[in-house]
């Protein structure tokens, strides 16, 4: 049995933790906003392709928080690095930023992405005013990007 | 730094670092768990809404806009008319099957059925019960078909196959008097209502008794199935079935007062338990001398308003109209508010069966403008909703 550092361990919780949480948020968003997709195209078979590009849209924070989960595994456990038990705990941070902003971000972007789905069938000029209002919760998952990457280059686990 | 670390550790009562990372590790847990079931459960109350009220706003969209009303009316004649609505789908499918009215009726009934099968389970009961309102507007119809001496065919032709009693269609079309049909009803919640309303046709010749039973038995049970609300989604189909029950109550009552009738001549057919004019109220309603009277007993209800305004109409015409045309224009603004209100739940659902009866209601205009001479475009728009 390979011998695992207690802060490599719990890097590997942060990076369960980053695509666990963002992976929910994504997979309930984008299963609100299939639903709707599935109803309008019921209504319009021409909905089809604006259905799958709203669709699609909540899908941006898993891809986020499996970006860092790689990120973490890829510089502790995968890299057979011993961390430091408060390195671990930067790690789960880190986790936690992208895991729970993914959640929220992808909730809410499934259910702006439902309810756009809901205008461009009754109104199909509504397809780009539809997008902005979509995209604008994906900016929670960036933040929450962003900080994890800032904190595993700043902490070292990055890089270090 | 790892030393300090372990002997702040230490003084807090932890015997090793691990335990205490351990108890950090819960805590992430509790507040992780704790944050998904908070964030979680808003959601549990809109994705049951988001396939129906996809399809209800993608029927929306198709509802007839003014540009397109205004070339309905431009046309010639009612082939015209028939002609422009082939050009829609939903339309086609029943403009060579059916009469012009009877296909209006069955693309509004199509509509209902739909709600009623796709709405999720805790509204579902109040939508089923409202797809009877079929059953009852065929009942009236066979009613005064076979009062009229139409023949079986010419009584196909004013019934909707929508419906609980669409198996019974055929023999009620068959039936060749109100007996025969109340026979036909055999085994039905309508039954007894016909078999108490026979007498008093038999006796004054009138349907209007027995629609007004119909009536009441739709509006009475649809509020039941309703009285408790479930969540946010139930009360508003409550408010707005209540829009209707007492939209209902008040033409009844408006209507008695000018035609001069007292209190145990309407108390039949009143709907027992309104929804903002309860019981006690309506008493007092039915009990006022003439119309202007129900008007000022309405003061503290949001009725006072809207008929208030319609008063100075009918002291003009004396026509009844007005307070009708009012209190269905304040139905289809409780749908709207409701629509508004509650975007991710029933809102769009109820909003959608608001503007799909105006849009058939006024088609319905337009054909009778059509086929009736000396109606111009200009007039027949004045008569829109």
């Amino acid at each position: 049995m390979v011998e695992v550092a207690l802060g490599t361990a719990l890097a590997a919780i942060g990076a369960g933790v980053a695509i666990g949480f963002a992976g929910l948020g994504s997979g309930i968003g984008q299963g609100i906003a299939a639903a709707g997709s599935v109803g309008a195209v019921a209504e319009d078979e021409e909905m089809f392709a604006r259905g799958i590009i709203f669709t699609a849209l909540p899908e941006t924070q898993a891809i986020y928080g499996f970006l860092i989960a790689i990120l973490l595994m890829v510089f502790t456990v995968m890299a057979g690095k011993a961390l430091s038990p408060a390195l671990g705990l930067v790690a789960i941070g880190a986790g936690a930023a992208i895991g729970f902003a993914g959640l929220g971000s992808g909730m809410g972007q499934g259910i702006a992405a439902s309810s756009s789905v809901g205008s461009v069938v009754e109104d199909p000029d509504m397809f780009a005013r539809g997008i902005i209002f979509t995209a604008l919760p994906e900016t929670q998952a960036i933040y929450g990007f962003l900080i994890a990457i800032l904190l595993m280059v700043f902490a070292g686990i990055m890089g270090g | 730094m790892v030393e300090d670390i372990a002997t702040l550790v230490t003084s807090l009562g932890f015997p090793s670092i691990e335990s205490f990372l351990g108890l950090i590790i819960l805590v992430l847990l509790i507040i992780g768990a704790i944050v998904v079931i908070v964030t979680i459960r808003p959601v549990q109350n809109i994705f049951p809404y988001t396939y129906p009220n996809a399809r209800v706003r993608g029927r929306a969209g198709k509802i007839f806009t003014e540009k397109q009303f205004s070339e309905i009316i431009e046309a010639g004649n009612i082939d015209e008319v028939k002609n422009y609505l082939r050009g829609f789908p939903d339309y086609a499918k029943y403009i060579d099957q059916y009469p012009l009215e009877k296909a209006l009726d069955t693309q509004l009934a199509e509509n209902y059925d739909l709600i009623a099968r796709i709405t999720p389970a805790n509204s579902r009961d109040a939508f089923k019960f409202l797809l009877k309102k079929w059953d009852i507007r065929n009942i009236k119809s066979i009613v005064i078909a076979k009062k009229a001496g139409l023949s079986a065919e010419e009584t196909l032709d004013l019934v909707v196959p929508f419906g609980d009693l669409t198996a019974k269609l055929d023999a009620l079309v068959d039936a060749n008097d109100i007996n025969e049909v109340l026979s036909a009803l055999e085994g039905t919640e309508y039954t007894s209502i016909i078999e108490d309303a026979i007498p008093v046709y038999e006796e004054t010749g009138m349907l209007l008794p027995m629609e007004a039973s119909l009536d009441k038995y739709l509006l009475e049970n649809l509020l039941r199935t309703i009285t408790t609300p479930e969540d946010d989604n139930t009360a508003l189909l409550k408010s707005y079935v209540g829009s209707m029950v007492d939209a209902a109550n008040l033409k009844i009552i408006l209507r008695a007062k000018v035609d001069g009738l007292k209190f145990e001549d309407i108390d039949p057919y009143m709907i027992s338990d309104g929804y903002q004019i309860r019981e006690w109220k309506l008493k007092d309603l039915m009990e006022a001398e003439d119309v202007s009277g129900v008007v000022s007993g309405l003061e503290g209800t949001e009725y006072a308003q809207v008929l208030s305004e319609a008063m100075s109409q009918y002291t003009e015409t004396g026509s009844i109209g007005a307070f009708e045309t009012a209190l269905d224009k304040n139905v289809s603004e409780t749908a709207k508010r409701i629509s508004l209100k509650n975007q991710f739940g029933i809102g769009p659902m109820i909003g959608f069966l608001s503007k799909k009866e105006k849009e058939i209601k006024n088609l319905k205009i337009i054909v009778r403008g059509k086929r009736e001479e000396g109606f111009t475009p200009a007039m027949i728009k004045e008569m829109l909703i």
